[in-house]
């Protein structure tokens, strides 16, 4: 038996891959902290929604119910073109999942303009910041998930520029992953906030 | 430690629970004297309270099961690999390492 023989093949070399992906970690991580401060807010604003007997207090407008209604509607219909770009990466289709991204965006423009004209209208109509405890929560609660929605929709921007680009590959779209995260927390987000404010 | 003392310390914290007056309760002095007792602001207060004290279990409790799902599942996939056992033996050497029965 030679020196030759006695070799042995070359094994590959054990790719070391994490049972969980940094990305989701840190992403898990962000949306605690988030849902902390909103938690917070939260509590702010039951403090003041309960110990008025009457809401609105007299002398403040109503909040638009119809419209809103719709916006949440459409803040709703994004998660699916994001969750159809997803499965579109995932696939192997990117000009598909860049279309859908595109969706989204100017979904989550839509949501956002719609909110800005109404605030717009609720202004004129003397509902303001300094107004009263009234106003004061109602623009902090809505207005920091409105700047996550800014936030998440200029990464949903940034996301669907890279994919027009051919960024985003089947094996490489953590990115993608992470933005649409974070919308689905925008979006469950407004799901717990629409009903807490605009209902109660 | 003694099953007897094991058993006596829970017991003696629950009794101690059980038996706690309103005066330990009460938190803050200010708060405490603030406000009547069934003043809307009051039961604000205390519904808000309790609410900030569920939160962050509810939260943490979440992002921990998140978590361990995760882990889970990454750990399933790992041992899901199929390892193509086929092609390393074709890739052996004739006269290599032979299996050695006892």
């Amino acid at each position: 038996m030679t020196a030759g023989t006695l070799a042995m093949p070359r094994r590959p070399p054990i790719e070391r891959v994490p049972p969980i992906a940094s990305t989701r970690l840190a992403m898990i991580a962000l949306i605690t902290t988030e849902l902390m401060l909103f938690a917070a807010l939260i509590g702010m604003y039951l403090v003041i929604r309960l110990s008025r007997p009457t809401w609105p207090p007299a002398g403040q407008p109503r909040l638009p119910l119809l419209v809103t209604v719709i916006n949440s509607l459409v803040l709703f219909a994004s998660v699916a073109p994001v969750t159809a770009a997803l499965g579109a990466i995932r696939r192997g289709v990117p000009q598909r999942a860049a279309r859908a991204l595109l969706l989204t965006t100017a979904l989550g423009v839509t949501f956002l303009v719609i909110q800005g004209a109404e605030w717009t209208r609720l202004v004129h109509h003397g509902l303001t910041l300094g107004s009263s405890q009234y106003g004061g929560a109602f623009y902090l609660l809505i207005g920091c998930h409105a700047a996550h929605v800014l936030t998440a929709v200029l990464w949903l921007g940034t996301v669907t520029a890279l994919a027009y680009r051919g960024w985003w590959r089947a094996d490489a779209y953590a990115g993608l992953e992470m933005c649409a995260i974070y919308w689905y927390f925008v979006a469950a987000l407004w799901a717990v906030l629409f009903p807490l404010v605009y209902l109660y | 430690m003694t099953t007897r003392l094991r058993w006596s310390i829970p017991l003696l914290l629950s009794a101690l629970l059980v038996r706690a007056s309103a005066a330990l309760a009460q938190g803050c002095a200010m708060c405490g004297n603030s406000f009547e007792p069934n003043d809307p602001t009051t039961r604000a207060f205390n519904s808000s309270v309790l609410f900030l004290m569920l939160a962050p279990y509810a939260i943490f409790f979440t992002a921990v099961a998140c978590v361990v799902l995760l882990y889970r599942r990454g750990m399933a996939g790992r041992r899901g690999i199929i390892v193509p056992l086929h092609r390393r033996r074709a890739s052996l050497p004739v006269d290599g390492p032979k299996e050695v029965t006892p």
